[in-house]
């Protein structure tokens, strides 16, 4: 199969279930609000060694934010359930509440599941933090220098999947950059979906484990490192000169496979000489998303 | 089912009914005479619904009261689910003891309009009288949840000692109002009327209009408390009520106090800015 005289691979991307959570930062100016989930998502790449994956889903219109103002969505992912709420605890204590004039909200109001997430922030007021119920959702108030914090008591959790994935397999670095480029311009911003590396775009994909340290639970990927096709059994064909992946995580595999497929479509042309995926031989989770199946799903 | 259970007031109208167990859940399985014999008060004894009111149609979850409800105390009161409505003017008491589900007067209502009210919303047209969402006599808290939107006015003491929950007045605010309130918001679109927020705990008294805080208030800052956005915001898209924008943006006037008692309550004023 080739879409613009690109090979897909007859592979499947191997994905996992991971525990999300979606916050919502509005501030007087969509600036703010960006800087706060910027911070607040910084570091965040990969599970491997940041504990969670966090990206900026999308801006949000004041229409579209509790309170009226300019905001911005995050989607976080873990992978034990327990992590989620410590990682939305130090995240946005140390990242929304200090940014000025932002508030903080739940974005996942009808999960279930909830973490207790401003409960827990409430203590930085030290003992002066006061609550405030409206329309059924309790939201404590707590003094900072500017005036107030505004965060949500309780964060909804839900489970969706992490490590959706593609990988661009290009003649040189700047084609595959280009491509991936490409993919991203595509895949972001869109609701439900998340690109947790740098740009949306990781140049270094890692196999699980590693050869010589039992204690790394990943290392480099060398089947796919152009450096080392001489060396080890590879997995690019002739002519490649470098790749990139494009991870994604999504609420659920509906849009993940938009996504994705939207990616991989948009990767393909002049220069991209084929499109693979990270598979692991079940080695990483239970999804499979067969790269030849989303490049054809219709949109 | 279709349509709303409709009872109609029926014989002299000047003398006073009580309906406080006449809610959906209390008609709910009843056939016609069963409701017909529900017991009620009127003129201070007991008797069977049917004395005092017609039932009119309607077989649907949901009940109305239409006709002279000017002395008719207690409509919605002790609702749990479901929607009561009433063509007002309707008596004392209206949703006392709500704990869920909508009452909807459209005018006005008497006096002790959601007193205990602990869950559910009361929506009402025209104006209130005294202790909206406050405390009965004797009673040591006022409304513990819910939401009270009053588009018209209230009178005096609106919000008294209530615990928490939401009291939103348009119109004017009579004097007392969050009279030793606990905690718990009241929002007054307009001006609140003298010795608002007396012994106020840790209450949040919120006023776009004129409103002179008690001497046992300290001015603590001019600024734009998020909580008063959200909540603003969230009426106005509950509720349909005509909040502007310079409200939801403007800085407002924080007084902390009551000093005199725990002194963790607030009156928030609108700045004009």
């Amino acid at each position: 199969m080739h879409i613009q005289g690109t090979l897909i691979e007859d592979t499947y991307a191997e994905a996992f279930t991971g525990h999300f959570a979606r916050v919502v930062i509005t501030a007087d100016s969509a600036r703010w609000a960006l800087e706060a989930a910027a911070a607040m998502t910084g570091f965040a790449t990969s599970i491997i060694g940041c504990q969670v994956e966090a990206a900026l889903e999308r801006e949000l219109s004041p229409a579209e934010t509790p309170d009226r103002r300019p905001g911005a969505s995050a989607l976080l992912m873990t992978l034990p359930r327990g992590d989620l709420e410590r990682r939305l605890i130090e995240r946005i204590g140390q990242a929304v509440l200090t940014c000025p004039t932002t508030a903080c909200f739940d974005g996942l109001p009808d999960a279930a599941d909830r973490l207790s997430v401003g409960r827990a922030i409430r203590h930085f007021g030290d003992g002066y933090q006061s609550s405030k119920i409206v329309g059924g959702r309790r939201f404590w108030r707590i003094p900072v220098m500017e005036g107030e914090f505004l965060v949500e008591d309780t964060f909804g959790r839900v489970t969706g999947i992490g490590g959706g994935n593609f990988l661009i397999l290009a003649e040189d670095g700047a084609a595959g950059l280009a491509a991936a480029e490409r993919a991203v311009r595509q895949m972001f911003p869109a609701e439900g979906v998340i690109l947790p590396f740098p740009g949306g775009i990781c140049r270094a994909g890692s196999k699980v484990g590693a050869r010589r340290s039992s204690a790394m639970i990943a290392s480099t990927n060398e089947r796919y490192c152009p450096t080392l096709r001489a060396m080890v059994p590879t997995a690019l064909p002739e002519g490649v000169s470098a790749v990139f992946e494009i991870v994604a995580n999504g609420l659920d595999p509906e849009r993940l496979r938009a996504a994705l497929r939207r990616g991989v479509i948009a990767a393909c042309g002049p220069g991209v000489l084929a499109i693979s995926a990270g598979n692991y031989g079940g080695a990483l989770g239970r999804h499979r998303l067969p790269l030849r199946e989303i490049a054809v799903q219709p949109s | 089912m279709s349509g709303s259970r409709v009872l109609r007031r029926v014989g002299d109208g000047g003398i006073g009914a009580d309906v406080s167990a006449i809610t959906p859940e209390r008609l709910a399985g009843l056939d016609e005479d069963g409701i017909r014999d529900i017991p009620i008060l009127v003129g201070g004894r007991t008797a069977p619904l049917g004395r005092a009111f017609a039932l009119e149609g309607g077989s649907g979850p949901d009940v109305s009261f239409v006709g002279d409800l000017a002395r008719v105390d207690g409509i919605g009161a002790e609702l749990t689910g479901g929607t009561v409505r009433a063509d007002g003017p309707v008596g004392d008491r209206a949703g006392a003891s709500m704990r869920g589900g909508r009452l909807i007067v459209e005018g006005d209502v008497g006096h002790d309009l959601g007193i205990g009210m602990s869950g559910g919303a009361l929506m009402v047209t025209g104006d209130a009288g005294d202790r909206a969402g406050g405390a009965g006599p004797g009673a040591s808290r006022g409304m513990t949840g819910g939401e009270i939107l009053v588009r018209g006015s209230c009178g005096a003491e609106a919000g008294a000692r209530a615990r928490r929950g939401v009291i939103c007045i348009a119109g004017q605010a009579g004097a007392r109002t969050g009279h030793e309130i606990l905690a718990g918001t009241v929002v007054v679109l307009g001006s609140a009327g003298p010795e608002a927020g007396r012994r106020n705990r840790r209450g949040s008294l919120v006023v776009l209009g004129r409103v002179e805080p008690p001497v046992a208030y300290r001015w603590a800052c001019t600024y734009r408390p998020p909580h008063v956005r959200l909540l603003l915001a969230y009426l106005r898209r509950r509720y349909r009520l005509e909040i502007d924008d310079r409200h939801l943006d403007g800085r407002y006037r924080r007084y902390a106090g009551d000093l005199g008692a725990l002194g963790r309550g607030e009156i928030l004023v609108w700045d004009g800015s």
